[in-house]
């Protein structure tokens, strides 16, 4: 018999890690380190699926953390063909200085 | 077990329709590269996911496996998606061709997205929304930057893909927590979940209030709202097009659909923040729009406010407030067809969305000119237009609603906005540019396709504006199943 962990650590944990990602959203200014920051935002949220599908013992937990796992990847494709082109026009990964739109 | 029988693939068939023309689209570029025989193709996809309705109303109402659920209210906005595609389609096509190079994969983006949309409008669970919305996210970053020499189109699709990333995150967690509570993610069982004992309620209501960042997101309503002007700026404009209404309406249908499965008593708690955004998004959306000199952001602030107006139907709750939304998006979506449309058409290698390119549009493109005022005057909501009987019917459902003060407010705000507005038309009657002036503002010869499908819309938004009859009668039909 395993010991199990009780929900509210692990929606705790989750929670944190979340707000790290926010964090390094927020303050980062490196467009890859922006990427990775919301990596771990999105992981967060399938930490807190699997969690919750432990405390009903329902797989749907799991099978949502592969669903975001491959969403995650789609996006960072995108995202990373993005961050070239952009390095290519602005010179730069700063997202301030690449920032010319106003009003 | 879930088993999946002949019936349940004949009322998902206009979803595997359009997901399957997406990519055998991108099987018939991939061996032959043709502009006019990717937009008949694409064309012909849409066709045959519109065609496919009829045979799938056939089986409804019918919910396919937990995922998905058939009813007149997802065949209403199916069908609505479809139409939009479609026109978008068009429109892209004129545009592209100005734009030069090999661009064709535009198209199978555009059918991805609306596949994205289509999920949307028929989901009945947490995992088909998160992936109907991503797919449509995903998609519209891609769109956002396509073409290869913009640079406002990377810095717009950075800026999108930043956000939406960040405010997926925020609606999956919201998610967790309420699967963590209730043990389902079904709509149809959460609302006895949540009547039951033991519920944590102060968990649900953070996983709410989390997954409608999400959806206030990408509804650009107010305090969501920063990227909407970048965005509309930097995205091509039929792209732009299909973000302010493909993207939008979808979202807006599911929350509906969503809160009308959990019962009133959910959305209670959240009525003063909800009405706190409407009355942000309208002030919002129609002062900054005040200010501006670039079309596409003036529709962008625009569209703001118009979420802020749908909010307040939404908020009137009902059959009436149903009614009014779904009303309310027809006018809502063809009217912005037809301003962008106009944008696009006048687009090519430069866009044309500075207020400066329409000065004298009445006398060199009357007809054009003449499009544009009236979608002008739909925005604004001047009667015989489509705009006109959607406000109406918005303020019915709130009145009837004793929503007193948000119906002032509405009423104030179209007031406000048709300064901008006007400032548009007026430019359009000013003397035309001549000499110099009139060689940096090109205008690029009319196409066929793109000029077609403006007028078909037109004609569509005056005759809704002038005999509603018809679409009402059909959207109280399809309201009245929904659950």
């Amino acid at each position: 018999m395993m010991a199990t962990v009780p929900t509210e650590y692990g929606l705790l944990l989750a929670g944190m890690l979340f707000a790290l990602g926010l964090i390094g959203v927020l303050v980062r200014r490196n467009i890859v380190f922006i990427l990775m920051s919301l990596e771990i935002m999105l992981n967060a949220t399938g930490l807190a699926f699997v969690t919750a599908g432990a405390r009903w013992a329902q797989a749907d937990g799991q099978v949502m953390y592969l669903f975001i796992l491959s969403m995650a990847a789609a996006e960072v494709a995108v995202g990373l063909a993005l961050v070239l082109k952009l390095k290519r026009q602005f010179k730069t990964l700063d997202a301030d200085a690449a920032s010319r739109m106003h009003g | 077990m879930i088993r999946m029988t002949i019936d349940d693939l004949v009322a998902l068939s206009p979803l595997l329709a359009i997901a399957a023309a997406s990519v055998a689209l991108m099987m018939v570029i991939a061996f032959y590269r043709d502009a006019r025989a990717a937009l008949v193709c694409a064309l012909a996809g849409i066709a045959l996911a519109f065609a496919m309705l009829p045979v799938a109303a056939s089986k409804a109402p019918r919910q396919i496996t937990q995922l998905l659920i058939l009813d007149q209210y997802a065949l209403f906005y199916l069908g609505l998606l479809f139409i939009t595609c479609f026109a978008v389609a068009l429109l892209a096509h004129g545009y592209l061709g100005r734009l030069g190079g090999q661009l064709e994969e535009l198209y199978v983006v555009l059918l991805l997205a609306t596949t994205g949309g289509a999920a949307l409008v028929m989901s009945a669970h947490f995992v088909s929304f998160f992936l109907g919305l991503e797919i449509l996210s995903v998609s519209l970053y891609v769109l956002i930057a396509y073409p290869r020499r913009s640079a406002r189109g990377v810095e717009a699709g950075i800026k999108y893909l930043i956000l939406a990333a960040a405010s997926a995150a925020f609606m999956l967690f919201g998610m967790a927590l309420i699967y963590a509570e209730l043990g389902t993610m079904e709509f149809a069982q959460m609302a006895s979940g949540m009547a039951g004992g033991d519920v944590r309620q102060e968990l649900l209501l953070i996983g709410q209030a989390m997954i409608f960042v999400g959806v206030g997101f990408k509804l650009a309503v107010a305090p969501f709202h920063v990227w909407a002007p970048d965005v509309y700026e930097g995205a091509p404009a039929p792209v732009t097009a299909f973000i302010a209404t493909v993207s939008k309406g979808a979202v807006f249908a599911l929350l509906v659909r969503y809160f009308a499965n959990l019962g009133d008593e959910v959305v209670q708690p959240f009525f003063p923040a909800l009405a706190a955004i409407a009355v942000a998004s309208m002030f919002v959306g129609n002062l900054l729009a005040l200010e501006q000199t670039n079309v596409k952001r003036i529709l962008a602030y625009s569209s703001i406010a118009h979420m802020g107006y749908l909010l307040v139907a939404f908020l009137a709750g009902g059959s009436l407030g149903a009614t009014a939304v779904a009303f309310y998006l027809v006018a809502y979506f063809v009217t912005n067809l037809i301003a962008f449309g106009v944008v696009t058409i006048l687009s090519g290698r430069r866009e044309a969305d500075e207020i400066e390119d329409y000065r004298g549009l009445f006398w060199r493109r009357p007809w054009l000119a003449t499009t544009f005022l009236a979608a002008l005057l739909s925005l604004g909501g001047i009667p015989l237009t489509a705009g006109f009987m959607g406000k109406f019917y918005v303020l019915m459902a709130g009145v009837e609603s004793a929503l007193w003060l948000l119906a002032v407010i509405l009423a104030v705000n179209t007031m406000i906005s048709f300064y901008y507005y006007l400032r548009v038309a007026f430019m359009m009657f000013r003397d035309a540019p001549e000499g110099e002036a009139a060689a940096i503002r090109p205008l690029p010869s009319l196409s066929f396709m793109g000029a077609t499908a403006l007028a078909l819309l037109t004609l569509l938004m005056v005759w809704i504006g002038v005999y509603p009859g018809p679409l009402v009668q059909t959207i109280r039909s399809m309201v009245a199943g929904l659950r």
